[in-house]
């Protein structure tokens, strides 16, 4: 019996075990998150009333949307309103099963990987994961036979189709840098360091892939501002709109998890995963269980770093139009990607994958787009005048306002 | 294989056909249900027939039973379902399905790539294309299937040809000679330890190098044509609108 438990696949079991229940929990209190990064950047204080700073708001949540009647309108298509939510949050979850999250453990003389799967094509399993994501939000706002909804699922096929052309690009890069596909050995190539401070992370390397990815992500997890498929002020809500209770909450859940897939993916692709300099147990030699605790500690903590950058900017930014979402994907970041893969792979071809002049490509490539971007001229989409001035008045516009004062 | 397998075979295939011709679509519904019946009858056959050449541990054996069968059954699902969403999805589970069977296989690579390019990006424009082309209410086209008897004959007559040349294959196929086959001369054992993703890429960069490139040819020209026949002729005097270098765009409103 302990042979089971410590051989590979037993930890991997129970480890699988202990990360679904572990991300059930992150995943809703992402939402306290939320509200509370929503109050901070409105200048108000967020859930405060359930328990000490409202830490318990989100079991009240839980309650109210277990407990809300389950509505499933008359004019749906059953099987497939039934379906949509279920792809959601599957989708959102298997994909974490390819995330190495603690390195190495040496456990009764032999190493196992703190991780669910290391398969030979982890990144792959991932990507391919993550496209079937895109099942749930068509389904869903097929299925509800709603105008809104087809609309709201028609902008995420879109969405989720352009952007997947330059996310895939961006990892394409880091895989040509280092020749694998295993995300463990991806982790393990960045733990050297340059001129013995510098830790060798890709995104020293490649910078501007970085922030495409971290782009490209928001885009893939309907995030603001990409969340055009659920724009609540032209779509109600978009491809859930006919949706309750649970039902809801696992599309909410979903893109949580999406979130967190996304960030724990661009943490090992970008910066070194679990590895972080002078820390002695986040480093590839430490493999007992207090590093592994160590290393589980530090790729969360650059998880949620990337969590807390997502909520800031949904709160901060205003949404892109639908010209301008495709204008970016298209004319944007597929040509800037397209020239990073080039530029990666001739600096593969001549050894220089991991030198100065990846990081000079990347600083030319940049300067070369904003001037060709620059000198062309743009077409101006949009408003160019001002609106009329708002009437002023002892009321607020509309009450007392325009006709009286005309 | 002997000669009596082989007659199996096409009785198990001649089974399906009948299947598959009742459960097209028909404006009365009575001879789908004799028609399932059918189909679970030659999938059974099948089924017994592929056991017995499978050589692979028992766990092995019963994924690929499994899969096998999800497969056919979708695939069977795909041309007789008589809304085309549920086709487009049936599809997806026949992807699926055949993805798990690559992996069997230990062609993992390929199995990912299956995932990607069909379920995750080319029935997500099917499915695209059904839902603008209809809500509700399935026309005639949709709910009576037109030739049924002369698509049916010929795909299964297809279908037992290709199954008759891959059954003159010998018997057993020794774990990995397909993959040293395909890898060609220059070291299959090494090629093999250097895992599946290597392999492939290998392959296609050496030996098959004409086939990609020509297929990237080919995608081009897609491309290329999708764009020219995307791009609507305007009128030369709507194309007038203002431009603007990058950083002055905008600038004429001033904020509130």
């Amino acid at each position: 019996m302990r042979e089971f438990f410590t051989s590979q696949f037993g930890v991997s079991i129970t480890f699988s075990v202990m990360v679904i229940g572990a991300l059930l929990g992150i995943t809703t209190y992402c939402i306290y998150f939320e509200r509370k990064i929503a109050g901070w950047v409105q200048d108000r204080y967020g859930p405060n009333r359930v328990g000490p700073a409202g830490i318990f708001q989100l079991v009240a949540d839980g309650i109210k949307m277990v407990f809300k009647e389950d509505i499933i309108p008359g004019h749906v298509d059953k099987v497939l309103f039934l379906a949509a939510p279920a792809i959601i949050i599957i989708v959102s979850f298997i994909g974490f099963a390819a995330i190495p999250w603690g390195g190495q453990w040496e456990l009764d003389g032999h190493l196992v990987n703190i991780q669910v799967a290391n398969p030979d094509i982890g990144l792959l399993y991932i990507l391919g994961v993550a496209s079937m994501a895109i099942y749930g939000l068509v389904l869903g706002g097929y299925s509800s036979n709603n105008k809104y909804s087809l609309f709201g699922s028609l902008r995420a096929t879109a969405q989720m189709l352009s952007y997947e052309i330059p996310l895939g690009l961006c990892i394409l890069v880091v895989v040509l840098t280092l020749g694998t596909l295993r995300l463990e050995h991806i982790a393990l190539a960045q733990t050297g360091y340059w001129f013995g401070i510098i830790p060798q992370w890709n995104v020293f390397l490649h910078p501007v892939p970085f922030v495409i990815l971290l782009i490209t992500s928001l885009a893939e997890s309907n995030r603001t501002p990409f969340d055009l498929p659920e724009a609540e002020q032209e779509l109600v809500c978009g491809y859930h709109t006919e949706y309750t209770a649970l039902k809801f909450g696992m599309f909410f859940l979903g893109e949580y998890a999406h979130m967190i897939t996304a960030s724990a993916l661009i943490s090992v692709l970008f910066l070194g995963g679990w590895h972080f300099p002078w820390i002695p147990w986040a480093q590839p030699e430490a493999t007992s269980f207090f590093a592994v605790l160590v290393k589980i500690g530090v790729l969360g903590g650059k998880v949620v770093f990337f969590i807390f950058l997502m909520m800031w900017l949904r709160w901060t930014l205003p949404r892109f139009r639908w010209d301008q979402l495709m204008r970016v994907a298209w004319k944007g970041l597929i040509p800037i990607t397209l020239a990073l893969f080039i530029l990666t792979a001739v600096l593969v071809y001549f050894g220089l994958e991991r030198s100065i002049w990846t990081l000079v490509g990347n600083v030319v490539i940049v300067a070369g787009a904003l001037l060709i971007a620059g000198s062309f001229g743009r077409e101006v989409t949009g408003r160019t005048t001002n609106l009329p001035p708002i009437p002023s008045g002892p009321f607020s516009p509309g009450v007392g306002g325009v006709g009286a004062s005309a | 294989m002997t000669a009596s397998t082989a007659y199996i075979l096409y009785l198990a295939f001649a089974i399906g056909a009948a299947a598959v011709y009742l459960m097209l679509p028909r404006p009365e519904r009575s001879k789908a249900i004799a028609g399932a019946l059918l189909g679970v009858a030659a999938l059974a056959v099948l089924i017994t027939l592929l056991v017995a050449r499978v050589t692979e541990p028992g766990s092995t054996r019963a994924f690929f039973c499994i899969f096998a069968a999800v497969a056919l059954f979708a695939a069977a699902r795909v041309v007789t379902h008589n809304r085309p969403i549920f086709s487009a999805l049936y599809f997806v589970l026949v992807v699926l399905a055949v993805a798990a069977l690559l992996v069997l296989q230990e062609a993992e690579f390929l199995a990912v790539a299956l995932v990607i390019v069909y379920a995750g990006a080319i029935v997500v424009t099917y499915l695209f294309v059904i839902m603008l082309a209809q809500q509700t209410g399935s026309p005639v086209y949709d709910r009576q299937a037109r030739e049924p008897l002369l698509a049916v004959l010929i795909g299964f007559l297809l279908m037992a040809a290709v199954a008759g040349q891959a059954g003159a294959l010998p018997d057993t196929v020794e774990q990995g000679s397909v993959l040293a086959t395909q890898t060609g001369p220059d070291s299959p054992a090494s090629s093999i330890a250097e895992g599946n993703t290597a392999a492939v890429g290998r392959a296609v960069m050496t030996k098959y190098v004409v086939v990609l490139e020509i297929a990237g040819v080919l995608l081009l020209i897609a491309m290329i044509g999708a764009i020219a026949l995307s791009k609507k002729k305007v009128p030369s005097e709507q194309v007038r609108t203002a431009r603007k270098p990058l950083g002055q765009v905008g600038k004429e409103v001033a904020p509130y």
